[in-house]
């Protein structure tokens, strides 16, 4: 066991580097389409109170509710704050990677 | 006087004499037979034509292919392979697969292997010296007795656990991790110029007329160059003096005593051969340790049939332990031009043998009976179809590769190394169980030591993969040098970034970080917000977070807890992440490895 360790040192001694803008692009298009999606979805599927619980989004996002302008509204937000937490997520973590290993060669 | 002498005209003595040819110098090779070809040579009796065994050319080494290529060009064909093993009373493909091997063994059999197998996968044996234990640990105690114990102890004549485990190590690669992602991700069936390497396993090249067409035609085209090819003399002194070799003495069929000089000296002769033929003689240890040196000796008895077809494949692995021949050959199967008549098959039966074994002795119309015995025993003929038959024997078919040869060999190449003007190449000349190609490289090797390369003969390996590259050299004319060139780089990039490992630590931090504020954020908001009821729906996180609330104190409160909340999260998805690209590559370590194994018998 104590080779096959050794191995998969050799296999690649680097540790990996988060690209936050990539991360930033991906989470926000997770969070924007997610939205859009969930408020379009319930819109399609209807019913007496359409989107109660998703409506409370509207506390953080202004301008955002349940409808298909609130659809279009939630993606731009929603985008904009999944890339925001991608971008954080990855920040805070090549810097305490940076702390621990030193400046990337 | 001629400035390179070369001793044997197999495919290494020859090889050495086609490439001093092209670097400007003058070989000469003497050859003991009246053929030339050696162990690769192809015997012609009454039209049939046949190999000692089977000879399939096949390299990984650029220079080879182009090589043989170079010589033969059209009538270097690409045969399809098929063979199967014989064992009680049945047929298996070989390859093993797995669903005729169940059809062949039974549901029982079959359970009992796996369960042998799963042994060995998770209790291998610590000691790993012999053969037996090497291939137990891998195919497990059951596959090794019906697959590879009998057949092996027919080849080599010795129990398999007296068999170094060096061997099996050296014909199967062991990949490393790295390299067999780099397969996977890259492909491993490319040689280095980029060529794709089409497996041994399911076709090979193969000489319209066999492989002595091959050694033929060099034979050809070095006297076309002017150079000589002396048969029937046999090399059995070497005279030295100061560390240099002056001159080789032979006897020719006739009887003469043939005395030659040179620069240069090239010898393909079995090692132990070469070391008893010095005068004067090296000192008592090196005589020794060549005299521990052991060769495995082998005869085909060759059946002409009076039938068009009798089996489909190339050749057929017999482990059957009732009969003593290892293998069976159908040379039509090969190149159909290896019959004079379609209509008519030959079968080469190989037998393994010591010289001093009685059935070594046996006169050709002892050994083929035999054989029609044996062949009818296991069902391919009946006796009155076999119109004809002819043996040959071929002394030191085999290196022996037993538990004390490395130290033999490390003697006698430090001795040889006191040479400035010998060198020892190909397959018996190094002691080393090489197929043709590897016996070729150390003869190029050997040509181009001559005008001033260093390469090392000793390094090439059977299952050593060469990273050649043949290139034009500006300054050399036209001339072609092997040169290493590294593994390619981007491989190697994108093998370490994409293998690399995500900081738990790390990621758990800024997971704990971004969710701590986002939740902070969020309670705060509806706080600043106000209105009769607070946050009812963000509230219901205490269900999560305990003491949770939509307050200014819940607000640092869910801050902490989800700071440590996220940074769980991130350390296990990091571990995690970690843990299964680790399991992912030793996956294809393993299923690499297994391909590898895959034609081990071929190898043995
Ligand atoms: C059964 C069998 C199957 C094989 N199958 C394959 C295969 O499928 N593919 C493959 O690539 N390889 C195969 N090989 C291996 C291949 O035959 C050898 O690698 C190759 O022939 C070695 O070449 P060589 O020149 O080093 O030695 P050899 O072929 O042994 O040639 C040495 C020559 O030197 C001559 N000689 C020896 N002593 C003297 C002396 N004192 N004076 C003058 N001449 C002397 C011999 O007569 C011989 O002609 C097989 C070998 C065997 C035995």
């Amino acid at each position: 066991m104590a080779h096959k360790n050794r191995e998969t040192e050799t296999l690649s001694k680097a540790v990996a580097r988060i690209q936050a803008g990539v991360l930033a692009i991906t989470c926000g298009l997770i969070c924007g389409l997610g939205l859009f999606a969930m408020t379009a979805w319930l819109l399609v599927k209807g019913g007496s109170q359409v989107g109660q619980h998703l409506q409370l989004l509207g506390n953080y996002f202004i301008g955002y509710s349940v409808s298909w302008l609130g659809s279009v509204v939630g993606l731009i937000y929603g985008s904009l704050f999944g890339g925001l937490i991608g971008w954080g997520i990855g920040r805070v973590y090549n810097w305490v990677v940076t702390l621990r290993q030193g400046p990337e060669a | 006087m001629s400035n390179v002498l070369i001793a044997g005209a197999g495919p290494a003595g020859l090889t050495a004499a086609y490439e001093l040819s092209k670097l400007g110098l003058n070989p000469t090779v003497l050859e003991a037979d009246d053929q030339v070809g050696g162990l690769s040579r192809t015997v012609n009796y009454r039209g049939y034509r046949f190999d000692i065994g089977g000879h399939r050319f096949f390299s990984k080494v650029p220079l080879i292919n182009q090589l043989w290529e170079e010589m033969l060009r059209e009538d270097f064909l690409v045969r399809p392979r098929l063979s199967r093993i014989y064992y009680r009373q049945k047929y298996f493909d070989y390859p093993l697969k797995a669903a005729n091997a169940l059809a062949g063994l039974g549901p029982i059999e079959a359970m009992l292997i796996g369960l042998s197998y799963t042994k060995a996968r998770m209790f291998p044996q610590a000691d790993e010296t012999n053969f037996e234990q090497w291939v137990v640990n891998r195919f497990g105690e059951r596959l090794y007795e019906i697959f590879f114990k009998t057949y092996t102890e027919k080849v080599w004549g010795i129990p398999c656990n007296e068999i170094s485990a060096d061997w099996a190590a050296q014909r199967i690669k062991n990949l490393s991790l790295r390299e067999a992602i780099k397969n996977a991700l890259f492909g491993s069936g490319r040689a280095a110029d980029g060529q794709v390497i089409t497996t041994l396993i399911d076709q090979f090249n193969y000489p319209r007329f066999g492989p002595g067409q091959m050694w033929e035609r060099c034979k050809d085209l070095l006297a076309s160059r002017g150079h000589e090819t002396v048969q029937g003399v046999k090399v059995e002194r070497l005279r030295h003096r100061h560390g240099k070799v002056e001159c080789m003495y032979g006897t020719s069929s006739n009887g003469e005593t043939v005395e030659l000089g040179a620069d240069h000296f090239i010898s393909t002769m079995p090692l132990r051969e070469l070391i008893l033929a010095l005068d004067p003689p090296p000192p008592e240890k090196v005589l020794q340790a060549a005299n521990y040196l052991r060769y495995r000796d082998y005869l085909t008895v060759v059946l002409m049939v009076k039938r068009e077809e009798i089996f489909p494949d190339n050749w057929i692995y017999i482990h059957a332990p009732e009969v003593k021949m290892g293998r069976i050959q159908n040379y039509k199967n090969w190149s159909p031009v290896m019959v004079p008549d379609s209509s008519r098959t030959s079968l080469g039966l190989e037998y393994f043998l010591w010289e001093k074994d009685e059935e070594w002795e046996w006169s050709q119309d002892r050994l083929i009976k035999l054989g029609i015995e044996e062949c009818t025993r296991i069902g391919l003929i009946e006796p009155s179809e076999v119109e004809d038959g002819t043996v040959v024997r071929m002394k030191k078919a085999y290196p022996v590769y037993d538990q004390h040869y490395t130290e033999s060999v490390d003697i006698i190449r430090n001795y040889l190394e006191t040479f400035a003007n010998l060198q020892t190449v190909g397959r018996n000349g190094l002691h080393r169980y090489n197929n043709q190609d590897h016996s070729m490289l150390t003869a190029v090797y050997a040509a181009r030591n001559i005008v001033g390369e260093k390469n090392d003969v000793w390094s090439v390996n059977t299952e050593m993969e060469y990273h050649e590259e043949v290139r034009q050299s500006s300054t050399k004319g036209d001339r072609l040098t092997p040169q290493r060139v590294a593994p390619p780089e981007t491989a190697e990039k994108v093998i370490e970034a994409a293998f690399a490992k995500l900081d738990p630590l790390a990621m758990g931090v800024a997971l704990g970080v971004v969710a701590s504020l986002v939740l902070f954020w969020a309670t705060t908001v509806l706080l600043l917000k106000g209105g009769p009821v607070v946050g009812p729906t963000l509230g219901l996180l205490d269900n999560f977070f305990l003491g949770y609330s939509v307050t200014w104190s819940g607000a640092f409160w869910g801050l902490a807890q989800a700071a440590f909340g996220g940074f769980a999260l991130g350390f296990l998805f990091a571990w995690l992440r970690n843990w299964s690209l680790t399991a992912y590559a030793f996956l294809v370590q393993r299923s690499a490895e297994a391909k590898e194994r895959g034609d081990l018998l071929d190898k043995v």
